[in-house]
């Protein structure tokens, strides 16, 4: 009665072979996690900012909340 | 101005501090790639009991290890390119304005029509009102107009300086006996703040930058009410 002989080789190319493909995948997968969580919604929170922006009223607001030194409030 | 415990950039006034913005991002996404990979493989080997005592070479690695750091290096480079030959665009300023550095405030001088110049000390502590920033304000602010071209030359008076304000992405060292040209628009009308940026002596820390941007009418307004009290 002999047992089946064990695996002898090969056992660290092995263990390469199961993580390096988990190691692309999980690094592919953070860098679109950055890219659709961070730089897309940076972008798209510039492009929103600046549809709607109306310079002269947020400057109006600016300049009656005092903020200038070169434009005092209307009132003043 | 930065607002206490931020990290990253101070939101952008112009168009080419969002370029770097979004230049950053994609370059930071790159590093977290590459850190993530090393960090799973660091674990993977920590945590391995096997080791392969007969590895000597592998063309095929090496291939692979040295064609994909190429390839992401010229990811990095061709944004980066692209940033560095837009801020070199001619862009025809509408208006000039010169900041000498000196030990230890800035001086502007708008003469492209007449003569006008001031100094530009920071306020110190004790004087600021509620509202205004500790080592940030200045007792004049450099008043441009919003949404122009503007190029501004910079030089010292003394030692080195840096003329430098993170939110419109301009840092520019002010060296004595050279003249060193930047231009910018501000997109937006309001108050941006900056600082000193080489070391320079004992107030470094004292000498910040105030830029004012508003309508082209008020700072036409402004500037010739400088220019009377001058």
């Amino acid at each position: 009665m002999s047992l089946p002989k064990p695996v002898m080789r090969g056992l660290l190319a092995k263990r390469l072979k199961f993580h390096l493909p988990i190691a692309f995948a999980l690094s592919l997968g953070a860098a679109i996690a950055f890219k659709y969580m961070v730089t897309e919604p940076r972008k798209k929170a510039y492009a929103d900012f600046y549809k709607q922006y109306d310079a002269v009223k947020e400057f109006n607001a600016m300049r009656e909340a005092g903020i200038f030194e070169s434009v005092r409030p209307s009132g003043e | 101005m930065a607002h206490p415990s931020q990290l990253g950039f101070q939101d952008a006034a112009s168009p080419l501090m969002e370029e770097l913005l979004h230049f950053h991002d994609h370059a930071l996404m790159i590093v977290i790639l590459i850190s993530t990979m090393v960090l799973y493989i660091i674990l993977a080997m920590v945590t391995a009991k096997l080791t392969d005592k007969l590895v000597l070479d592998s063309q095929e690695i090496e291939i692979i290890w040295t064609v994909l750091p190429a390839i992401i290096l010229i990811l990095i480079a061709l944004p980066s390119l692209r940033i560095s030959y837009l801020m070199d665009e001619i862009n025809d300023p509408h208006l000039t304005i010169k900041a000498m550095g000196h030990q230890w405030y800035w001086s502007y001088e708008y003469t492209d029509y007449e003569d006008l110049g001031f100094d530009s000390y920071m306020t110190p502590t004790q004087d600021l009102t509620p509202g205004q920033f500790r080592l940030l304000e200045a007792d004049h602010r450099m008043v441009t107009p919003v949404e122009s071209p503007i190029r501004v030359l910079i030089s010292a008076e003394d030692v080195l300086h840096s003329w430098a304000i993170p939110a419109l992405g301009v840092k520019v060292d002010a060296v004595p006996g050279r003249l060193n040209q930047t231009t910018f628009i501000i997109s937006r009308p309001g108050v941006f703040f900056g600082q000193c940026s080489e070391i320079c002596g004992a107030n470094h820390s004292f000498m910040p930058i105030v830029v004012e941007a508003v309508p082209l009418q008020h700072f036409e307004n402004w500037s010739s009410l400088m220019i009377e009290e001058a």
